[in-house]
């Protein structure tokens, strides 16, 4: 019995650890986390091989033949058996939890020399401020997709204007939620470079599914380049960055389809905004309740005006304008 | 106590017929649905003109508001139905000072099908109305998920806009709790635990008649939520966390008042459950030699009555932050979010425990019957039920450990909720060591309760992932919560349910089923179960979040499996409600102890007799005594009841 028990639970560890259960690890927290998903497992997958071991061998052993009327045995128990399945559980469970602990204080470690990113959440977007990274008119950066150099840990400041989300990087592991009221922090030292999805996990309304944005993990001197560009386009603006910002901030909602955007909360602007002139769009944006288009909600935010430069408005302006065949 | 009770229904019951015909206006002024059909029209004209003249009188703007209509309307109608149904009659009566009708038990007992429709004090027939209702809501929720699962058969947006997939799901999940698991549950209990402790009735069978009539009228007003214009469905989850519940279209009040009736009814019914359970157990049955269903809603009606009033309040503050603009959850006026969060789990994880233990307790009968050997640590079996009830109070807060929640918690609470794996590892085990050496019958219900313990054991398992507060930063709100409840409720609790109907079908209608379309229920419900659920484990950790009516395609080819494996799931239920029909209406007829069990409610005739004892049973053993010759559990007079018979020598089993 206890050798089918065995094999059972050496076969199921095999499979267990063969499948690819989590995505790549792409920071030191996941790395962590990881660790203590494997220990888990292993011994997750030793308790079910032996319960399911026993039960396969008692079926197969102990099946009544048809027509049986015979009892079992009387057995009603067995103190020994009992003390030992009360106490291998217990230390198993306080292992897990003591290693759970060690293993969380690890992961929420925050060395002096982090960098701090605000991550600022309202339906049904999330916005990235980088609040010493300053550009035109002496305000801080903020971006639409997340940006981050590589082996240096983030400080991850996360507020929400309106109701709850989560902010998660499935390949970062840490996840915290957004809350209107107060500021929610979690830690993460990005260690591989790449582009990575940003998911929001609390349910948040029309758009929650469409709640999502990128991480981008840099070099340090990619980093700084792209800090540069962004103080430039700053200054600049453009159609081309008003294309970029329309997928970041608005891609959510809207359906465009020289964006490829396919959100479905607001109207779909191919059709909304068909020949509309620049002062109408502008008007859209920033004050988008003067005029609601029938069959949606008032549920734009009203705040884009200060979210974004001049130049971003004028940049975003002028890009829609040409994607739905307005004006320019 | 429950000896003149007895005496005092049995005189009664030999001139008990049918209620006298009534006639003239009595017929629409006496209790029934003639009253229901103009007591429900006039309640819904006096909460609306209660309502616009309070708007009127005060000057608001504008008269007809519809959230404050939906409360005065769910409030209202639903007590004029209750009156008009007849749940209040012989208390009116009697509160009024006026002479309460001699009892003539014309409300008790079934004689026709027409009496499974109106307010019966009987608890057989209680239980059965809960049976039959709760599966109809079972189904209705079911298909809410046939149509998620049609729509994430593929990534993007294909039959429904995300609005109405958000109140599918919604909805899906507050019917399969609130008004499937939970009052299953209680349906079944109602039906056997007074039989199992040797009592005619439960404690209050006026008060069992009324929470059960409470029930549909809970189911209904979440249904009905559909139909609330600008919005439908209330859609912000069955954990309706704020602040998106307050901004919400009305149709989410429907469902903070429906869960106000369907958690009157729970209460109610635990308070029913609790004083027959101590008060009325035939001599002889100490707590020792109580079965472990009993044991099992013992433990879970504590639950019940400490722990939904938590829920009850939680959904009142909401519709008070939206009716009376209160700032209970609104930051910009010290209202906390956070807190919300707090008072819910602290009812709603005890619920995942009031989902379970009856659920527990119908295992033990049915895996100690069909392996012909007593239950394995029955004391220790009996305590972890207790140790559950009590750590079961301690674990809320691992449902918000990305809350925001003060960071401290974590720890205490990690440390609960993976010590609470211990008691639950002790019934495992305890059930696998009653397996063995036993002489196992796989009969549906055996077939239920054993894929119950294999696929509560994953659900459990994955609960340590989830308790464990690192992997939970990863998995929380995750596709893997989603595998991870259905192996719990799903597997675990729905099975056991499914196990008790096939168990106790023929001692509720007197027929076998088919035992041959309840094994292909078996098999079809377990093959489709774990098809369905075992890769949404993968899908989760992987990085798809849960309550999304799109997602990634990379998810695309498992959730295609997923869901067409979801739907064969679907189509198992067919196949029980066929046989459950067909069954009831054409079966064999039953024996009275067709399993050859030793507890009570199998030594009485199938139905059982009215008042369920014709002598009181006197209790003289423990109810498992299988493979002892000649023990009993109880002695009835002038009947012979079951006894334990020898085993055949060791040796002989397996030749």
């Amino acid at each position: 019995m206890t050798l089918v028990g065995v094999a059972v639970g050496v076969a199921l560890a095999i499979v267990a650890v063969f499948i690819p259960w989590l995505p790549d690890a792409a920071s030191e927290q996941a790395d962590i986390i990881d660790t203590v998903y494997w220990v888990v497992t292993i011994i997750c997958v030793v308790v079910f091989a032996v319960v399911a071991g026993v039960s396969a061998y008692a079926v197969y052993k102990f099946r009544a033949p048809p027509g049986d009327t015979d009892d079992g045995s009387p057995i009603h128990g067995h103190t020994g058996l009992e003390i030992v399945w009360t106490l291998i559980p217990t230390i198993l469970v306080t292992g897990i939890a003591v290693y759970s602990g060690v293993a969380l204080a690890q992961a929420e470690d925050l060395p002096p020399d982090h960098r701090v990113v605000q991550v600022n959440s309202e339906q049904f977007k999330w916005s990235f401020t980088y609040p010493d990274i300053e550009v035109e008119g002496g305000r801080p950066l903020t971006t639409g997709e997340l940006v981050v150099p590589v082996d240096q840990t983030v400080r991850f400041e996360i507020t929400s204007k309106d109701v709850i989300h989560s902010f998660w990087v499935p390949e970062w592991r840490m996840k915290q939620d957004a809350v209107q009221g107060i500021t929610t922090e979690t830690t993460v030292k990005p260690t591989e470079l790449g582009t990575f999805p940003v998911v929001c996990t609390e349910l948040c309304g029309l758009g929650h599914a469409l709640m999502r944005s990128q991480a981008v993990v840099l070099t340090p001197a990619d980093f700084e380049a792209w800090v540069r560009e962004q103080q430039r386009l700053a200054r600049e603006g453009g159609a081309v960055q008003g294309r970029d910002l329309f997928v970041a901030q608005c891609g959510s909602c809207h359906i465009l389809e020289d964006a490829g955007t396919q959100g479905q909360v607001g109207p779909n602007l191919d059709e909304a905004l068909q020949g509309a002139d620049a002062d109408f769009i502008m008007e859209s944006i920033v004050d988008p309740s003067a005029e609601i288009a029938e069959g949606y909600q008032d549920a734009m935010p009203g705040n884009f005006g200060e979210i974004f430069t001049e130049q971003q408005l004028e940049g975003l302006v002028q890009y829609l304008q040409e994607a739905t065949g307005g004006g320019g | 106590m429950a000896v003149e009770v007895r005496e005092t229904h049995e005189a009664e019951h030999a001139v008990a017929g049918p209620p006298p015909p009534r006639t003239g206006l009595r017929r629409v002024t006496g209790p029934g649905w003639l009253r229901v059909l103009w007591m429900v029209p006039l309640g819904w004209v006096v909460a609306t003109l209660l309502v616009l003249g309070a708007r009127s009188a005060l000057g608001y703007e504008p008269l007809w508001e519809l959230q404050v209509l939906i409360v005065a309307w769910t409030v209202i109608v639903p007590l004029s139905f209750l009156g008009a149904i007849g749940g209040f009659d012989y208390w009116l009566y009697w509160i009024s000072g006026r002479p309460t009708r001699p009892e003539d038990h014309s409300g008790h007992g079934a004689r026709s099908w027409r009496d499974y429709f109106r307010v019966n004090t009987d608890h057989k027939v209680i239980g059965i109305q809960y049976l039959v209702t709760t599966i109809f809501f079972f189904v209705a929720a079911g298909l809410m998920a046939m149509f998620m699962r049609a729509e994430l058969a593929r990534p993007g947006m294909q039959y429904v806009d995300a609005n109405t997939f958000n109140g599918l799901f919604s909805v899906h999940a507050s019917l399969m709790i609130f008004l499937f698991i939970i009052p299953a549950f209680a349906g079944l209990g109602n039906y056997v635990i007074p039989l199992m402790i040797g009592a005619p009735d439960m404690a209050f069978p006026r008060l069992n008649a009324l929470s059960y009539w409470l029930l549909p009228i809970a189911g209904l007003i979440m249904l009905s939520s559909y139909l609330v214009p600008d919005g439908g469905a209330f859609a912000a989850g069955w954990t309706n966390y704020v602040p998106l519940a307050v901004n919400q279209a009305d149709g989410n009040l429907m469902f903070q008042m429906g869960v106000q009736w369907a958690g009157a009814s729970s209460i109610m019914t635990a308070l029913n459950f609790l004083v027959t359970i101590i008060t009325m157990r035939a001599p002889g049955m100490s707590f020792w030699r109580m079965p472990l269903l009993v044991w099992a809603n013992f433990a879970t009606s504590t639950l019940v009555v400490l722990a939904t009033p938590f829920v009850a309040g939680s959904q009142f503050f909401i519709m008070f932050d939206r009716v009376l603009h209160t700032d209970f959850f609104n930051p910009a006026l010290g209202g906390d979010i956070v807190a919300y969060q707090h008072i819910f789990w602290f009812y709603s994880h005890p619920a995942v425990y009031i989902m379970m233990l009856p659920g527990f307790g119908i295992a033990s009968e049915v895996i100690s019957v069909f392996a012909r050997k007593p239950i394995f640590g029955y004391r220790l079996m009996a305590l972890s039920l207790m140790a559950i009830l009590i750590l079961g109070f301690s674990v809320w807060a691992h449902h918000m450990f990305v809350s925001g929640m003060q960071p401290w918690i974590r720890i205490p609470m990690m440390v609960t909720t993976l010590v609470i794996a211990v008691p639950t590892g002790i019934k495992v085990f305890s059930w696998l060591a009653t397996l063995w050496e036993g002489r196992l019958h796989f009969t549906t219900p055996m077939l239920f309760a054993s894929g119950f313990v294999s696929m509560f054991v994953i659900g459990g398992l994955s609960g340590i992932y989830l308790g464990s507060v690192p992997v939970d930063i990863h998995a929380s709100d995750t596709y893997f919560v989603v595998a991870h409840i259905h192996y719990v409720l799903f597997g675990g609790s729905l099975f056991t349910i499914f196990a008790g109907i096939y168990y106790w079908f023929p001692k509720m209608t007197g027929r076998m089923y088919d035992e041959r379309l309840g094994r292909i229920h078996f098999w079809l419900t377990f093959v489709g179960f774990n098809i369905t659920f075992f890769p949404m484990h993968w899908v989760g950790l992987q990085g798809m979040p849960r309550r999304v009516a799109d997602y990634a395609p990379e998810f695309g080819n498992w959730n295609f499996v997923i869901s067409i494996a979801s739907f064969g799931l679907g189509a198992s239920t067919l196949v029980f409600l066929y046989n459950m029909i067909v069954s009831w209406r054409r079966g064999p007829i039953a024996p009275p102890n067709p399993w050859r069990a030793l507890t009570l409610e199998w030594q009485v005739s199938s139905p059982p007799p009215v008042f369920n004892f014709d002598e009181i049973p006197q209790v003289v053993g423990s109810p498992y005594e299988y493979g002892t010759r000649g023990a009993r559990h109880a002695v009835l007079n002038g009947k012979p009841t079951e006894t334990g018979k020898a085993p055949e020598p060791v040796g002989a089993i397996h030749s």
